[in-house]
């Protein structure tokens, strides 16, 4: 297929993907904030101004909370990491790619953006409170890739549309939990880190393969390792690397493939060998900057050399 | 019509909101001020959203009307909150560990030594008479010594403000999830309200929970398999069962799935069976194994009494505990505070009377009428009533109930329960009467979680608040000291993540420097 | 009197059966006036057996079967040498509200089976007025097997009072309910007692007879002077006497439910088919019955 139309549908994966996760971390952010904290149990590092960063809106000038905070990250179109404006990027390539992904697909993120859009006559987004448009923008994103599996033929147009949503999630969760674990003004980083799970929506999950409670150690570490959880660093990665072999046309000598397919057995690795209580930022670290450079590689291979600059890696 | 200032709280009762004149108590004041901002559209569009959140969540009651069948409404949360300041709370919260722990030294006690009976405190026959006293359990101590491991005590304020207990919950307390339910619906409800205060946190129960069943299961070696134990689905506390086990992770259990085996406790499951260390149950002790209780049930796990008393499991709350919340027992928990922790009880009870005392019980039949009376085996507000709302007849038929057997019924001064204003059907506001049931969890330490259920009766001028017989709940607020600028969250590291990358071609390249450079301004530098 | 007991349960199930949970309250007490010298349980299929004192103080033995198994055999020997209670004391009335009485009685004074209220109760009551404890315990003994027949398989384990009055018959567990209920009544403290009985075999020659578990009562009767302790008396209102060393008792209660002879549960739908005996046998045949 074309570099261009791969690229797209690549892109169109990375901000369906990075709208869910926005609206996902905005509501358990906003919930958390809401009340104080929990009785001996100190809040790990991630609040509106460690999502803010992690989007990249940090303004000095504005406060990290309330209102004008939280419209940067739901429905402002003109902030690049709101949910609304990830949805117009999905829609603007989806709308180039149209003939490749099926109609319902295009429809499903067309109305979607749309729907945002016109939040002044449908009110969901009450300026006090993300949850109605988080809810919409969950139940949406999970409505666009079941059609995606469902409509879409099995080839490399999926496979890419795949790999960047895989990417995109993998990214997210090292964003976070960079922010997250890093120990700031001496405050130890651990505590209750139920935020971070819910801002993953892998609460349940979580609950039900740890037996540990929901500290910042077990949970970074089911965030990072647990491959039987979908959205953890390495089942992204595992499935990113089913979805580049069976794109690519010759994945014994592929370097994304290959890098893919190494930095599986390094996550394999260090979830058996890191013992408790190790210390995970660098592992962060190093596996983000390895994505980006999967992310180069895919580009050089598959689009041509089309590859965004992943700046400050 | 919502009219925060047509609102007139009862003479003669505290208001938890307005000073006596109407004036907003200090901590109120925000709340008040947000509660007018929001008006009568804003309170009835967030009740509509209210009900339709909790139907499509399905937390749900279901209530028997006087006559006719039952029917599902979603729980009745009223959306104006009861606020508390730390000070109050920290006298309540002091106030109750005091009272679980000597409940919990009360059960020890009366299972072993009985030194309290011999004491002449507590008299034995009344401990006897108690239809919740285990004479199975009689010496079997549970691991860690706790009993009480989930406690749920009603308090109610008086006129004057001061608090009293008028029950103590230790056997299976209910209410919890719609504590945690009721504080994750106001947060997306009504946030606005929630915008000048620091409200405490009150999500961590579960875990507090789990913690404390973990810490007194016998498993030496690996984590310990903690299960919640329910009756089934056509339990109305279902929901909660369900909502607890989902909420610490664990398995929800029925009785079949259970087995004991040469003093051990198993679950089966599709890879044979595993083994269970702790047991949450949320049924009473005559459902939990016939071969000790109950001779005429089937129901339950045959040979959990002997796990139990072979110390491979541990029982929440332990078999047994129904003797110290019975409501003749209840009258001595003052005395036992005295006895066990040699302290001065923080929290005092409503005046109480035992009728199985001829002389009390003659005084008392006289004035029936201004008393509330209360069968002592009871739970859930059945079998109350309270004498200035009764009828002739009623009073007439009770004092023949009494008379046939006293010592199951006792006496209490009526509370002047304290009000709250409340939005009513037609949204205009009432002084409702509320009571409190904070939950406490007893494992290594007793925890408390800020606040609790305030439960609320709806009916006009009604002081029976519980659920079943037409109550609804409120969310209650702790108020933390702090100020705004917490709500950012903690601040963040010096390191952070790069900018995010975006779909770019070559000749947008130069953009995205000058994008990164803007944003280097405000982020400290990298590595 | 020296006997050897021996009680054979055997239960047999019309389909298999597994995690077959029994407790037994079978082993002789050893008290005052009675010694138990061997004991021995055998199970078949194998078990292990623990034991426990329960609440009453009677000895326990649990024991659980989680294979698969038709049948169950319970086999229980035991030795006692039994001796008769010394004379009982016959205290007076007023000595019934005595704080030293009323601690001794505990919960065996505490109503039981009185709501709602049976009919015809009352006027057994009326009936015992008697000028001592003593002297009401003795009278009782000979008013309930006068009143009732003994007949077995008219009540079963579960029936109550109202039954045994309402059919005018039932065997020694409901005359024991229902003295229990009138002396309770009556501001004397009752207790149910479970145990052996050996009946003397009318030719008076054998040794060896095949009895029943056997059920009597325990009345708490205050001193003779009136301040000595109160005495727990032994009393057997099915063979109209007071307790004496024919009886071997294994433990009390309130009532029956606290000291069932067996008490089992098993899974499987299966009917289970029951074949009990207890055969005593006197060691000491030389000395003369006394039943």
């Amino acid at each position: 297929m074309l570099s261009r139309i791969a690229h797209e549908l690549y892109w169109v994966g990375r901000n369906v993907a990075r709208a869910e996760f926005t609206a996902r971390a905005v509501e358990a952010v906003f919930a958390a904030e809401l009340q104080g904290t929990a009785e001996a149990m100190p809040s790990v590092s991630f609040g509106s101004r460690g999502l803010l960063a992690m989007l990249g809106h940090l303004d000095h000038e504005q406060p990290p909370y309330g209102p004008g905070a939280l419209s940067r990250l739901t429905l402002d179109a003109d902030s690049p990491g709101s949910m609304l404006a990830s949805f117009d990027r999905a829609r603007e390539g989806a709308r180039t790619v149209r003939d490749v992904i099926s109609a319902e697909m295009w429809e499903a993120i067309n109305t979607t953006t749309l729907s945002l859009h016109e939040d002044g006559q449908i009110g969901w987004a009450s300026p006090a409170t993300p949850h109605l448009a988080s809810q919409y923008v969950k139940q949406r994103t999970a409505l666009i890739w079941g059609i995606a599996n469902r409509s879409m033929l099995r080839d490399e147009a999926k496979c890419f549309l795949d790999a960047g949503g895989l990417i995109e999630i993998a990214d997210m969760v090292l964003r976070m939990l960079r922010i997250a674990l890093s120990p700031s003004d001496g405050l130890p980083a651990d505590g209750h880190a139920l935020i971070l799970l819910q801002a993953v929506g892998g609460f349940h999950a979580y609950l039900r393969a740890v037996t540990s409670p929901p500290q910042a150690d077990p949970v970074a570490r089911f965030l990072i390792f647990e491959r039987a959880y979908p959205d953890s660093v390495a089942a992204c990665v595992d499935s990113l690397h089913e979805a580049f072999t069976a794109a690519d046309a010759g994945p014994r000598n592929s370097k994304p493939v290959l890098r893919v397919s190494r930095l599986a057995a390094d996550l394999d690795f260090q979830r058996r060998a890191l013992p408790d209580g190790a210390e995970l930022t660098g592992i962060c670290e190093e596996t983000q900057r390895e994505l980006a450079r999967i992310d180069q590689d895919a580009a050089e291979r598959y689009f041509a050399g089309a590859a965004p600059a992943m700046a400050g890696v | 019509m919502l009219a925060i200032e047509g609102y007139n709280p009862r003479a003669g009762f505290f208001d938890e909101l307005f000073e006596a004149g109407g004036v907003p108590r200090p901590a109120a004041d925000a709340l008040i001020e947000e509660l007018k901002r929001l008006g009568p559209d804003g309170m009835r569009e967030a009740g509509r959203r209210r009900d339709a959140l909790f139907m499509q969540q399905g937390i749900t009651f279901e209530t028997s009307g006087e006559s006719g069948p039952t029917h599902e409404r979603p729980f009745p949360l009223d959306l104006i909150p009861r606020v508390l300041t730390g000070d109050e709370w920290r006298a309540i919260k002091r106030g109750l560990a005091q009272r679980i722990r000597a409940l919990n030294a009360f059960v020890d006690d009366v299972y072993h030594a009985r030194e309290i009976v011999r004491e002449g405190i507590v008299p034995w026959r009344l401990v006897a008479s108690c239809p919740h006293f285990a004479r199975a359990v009689h010496g079997i101590r549970p691991p860690g010594g706790v009993y009480t491991h989930v406690a749920g005590c009603d308090l109610v304020r008086h006129s004057d403000g001061t608090w009293n207990v008028i029950e103590d919950n230790v056997r299976i307390p209910s209410g919890i999830s719609y504590m945690l339910e009721n504080r994750a619906a106001m947060a997306r409800l009504v946030p606005e309200l929630f915008a000048s205060y620091r409200v405490r946190r009150v999500d961590h129960y579960p875990q507090l929970l789990l913690g404390a069943l973990r810490a007194v299961a016998p498993s030496a070696e690996s984590e310990a398999t903690v299960v919640v134990w329910t009756p089934g689905p056509v339990n109305s506390a279902y929901f909660e069962h369900a909502f607890l086990a989902r909420q610490m992770g664990v398995e929800l259990v029925e009785a079949s799935d259970l087995v004991v085996r040469d003093d051990v406790l198993y679950m089966r499951t599709t890879r044979g069976l595993e083994r269970v260390h702790a047991v949450y149950r949320r049924l009473d002790d005559d459902f939990v194994d016939p071969l000790e209780f109950d001779p005429h049930s089937l129901l339950g796990v045959p040979g959990l009494v002997r796990a139990y008393r072979a110390g491979s499991v541990a029982i929440a709350n332990a078999l047994g505990t129904g003797v110290a919340d019975d409501k003749a027992i209840y009258r001595f928990v003052p005395d036992m505070i005295r006895f066990y922790l040699a302290e001065e009880p923080i929290l005092d009870n409503v005046r109480t009377y035992l009728l199985g005392d001829p002389e009390v019980c003659a005084h008392v039949l006289e004035r029936l009428d201004r008393l509330v009376v209360k069968p002592t085996g009871g739970s859930g507000g059945s079998g109350v009533t309270i004498g200035p709302q009764a009828s002739e007849e009623e009073l007439a038929r009770l004092k023949q109930l009494i008379c046939a057997n006293p010592e199951r019924w006792i006496a209490q001064d009526i509370v002047r329960l304290s009000t709250m204003p409340t939005v009513g059907p037609e949204g205009e506001l009432r002084p409702c009467h509320v009571d409190l049931r904070p939950f406490a969890v007893f494992g290594e330490r007793i925890d408390i979680v800020p606040g609790g259920l305030t439960r609320v009766a709806l009916q006009d001028g009604s002081m029976i608040v519980n659920s079943s017989r037409g109550g609804g709940s409120k969310d209650t607020w702790v108020l933390e000291e702090g100020d705004d600028a917490d709500r950012a969250g903690p601040p963040i590291a010096d390191t952070l993540p790069p900018a995010l990358p975006d779909l770019r071609y070559g000749e947008w390249t130069g953009q995205q420097q000058q994008q990164q450079q803007q944003q280097q301004q405000h982020l400290a530098p990298l590595r | 009197m020296h006997f050897a007991i021996r009680y054979l349960t055997r239960y047999a199930y019309d389909a298999p059966v597994s995690d077959n949970l029994n407790a037994l309250r079978v082993r002789p007490a050893t008290t005052a006036s009675q010694r138990c010298d061997e004991f021995h349980t055998r199970i078949d299929p194998e078990a292990r057996v623990s034991r426990y004192l329960d609440y009453f103080g009677t000895e326990v033995l649990e024991f659980g079967i989680p294979a698969s198994h038709e049948r169950l055999e319970i086999d229980v020997r035991a030795r006692v040498v039994t001796t008769d209670p010394a004379t009982p004391p016959s205290g007076p009335w007023d000595s019934l509200t005595t704080s030293s009485y009323l601690d001794a009685a505990g919960e065996f004074l505490l109503p039981w089976q009185d709501q709602p209220a049976v009919e015809g109760l009352e006027s057994l009551q009326a009936e015992l007025g008697s000028s001592s404890p003593l002297e009401t315990l003795v009278q009782l003994c000979e008013m309930i097997p006068e009143r009732f027949e003994y007949r077995p398989g008219v009540t079963y384990v579960g029936s109550n009072v109202a039954h045994l009055l309402e059919l005018g018959a039932g065997v020694c567990q409901d005359f024991v309910h229902l003295g229990l209920i009138l002396l309770r009544r009556m501001g004397i403290a009752a207790r149910y007692v479970s145990g052996y009985l050996w009946a003397a075999p009318q030719d008076g020659g054998g040794d060896s007879v095949e009895v029943d578990t056997h059920a009597w009562l325990e009345a708490l009767l205050p001193g003779t002077d009136g301040d000595g302790e109160p005495v727990w008396v032994g009393a057997d209102p099915t063979n109209r006497k007071l307790a004496d060393g024919t009886l071997v008792k294994i433990g009390h209660g309130r009532h029956y439910f606290d000291v069932p002879p067996v008490k089992g549960l098993y899974m499987g739908g299966a009917t289970s088919h029951l074949d009990a005996s207890v055969t005593m046998s006197r060691l000491d045949p030389q000395a003369s019955a006394k039943a």
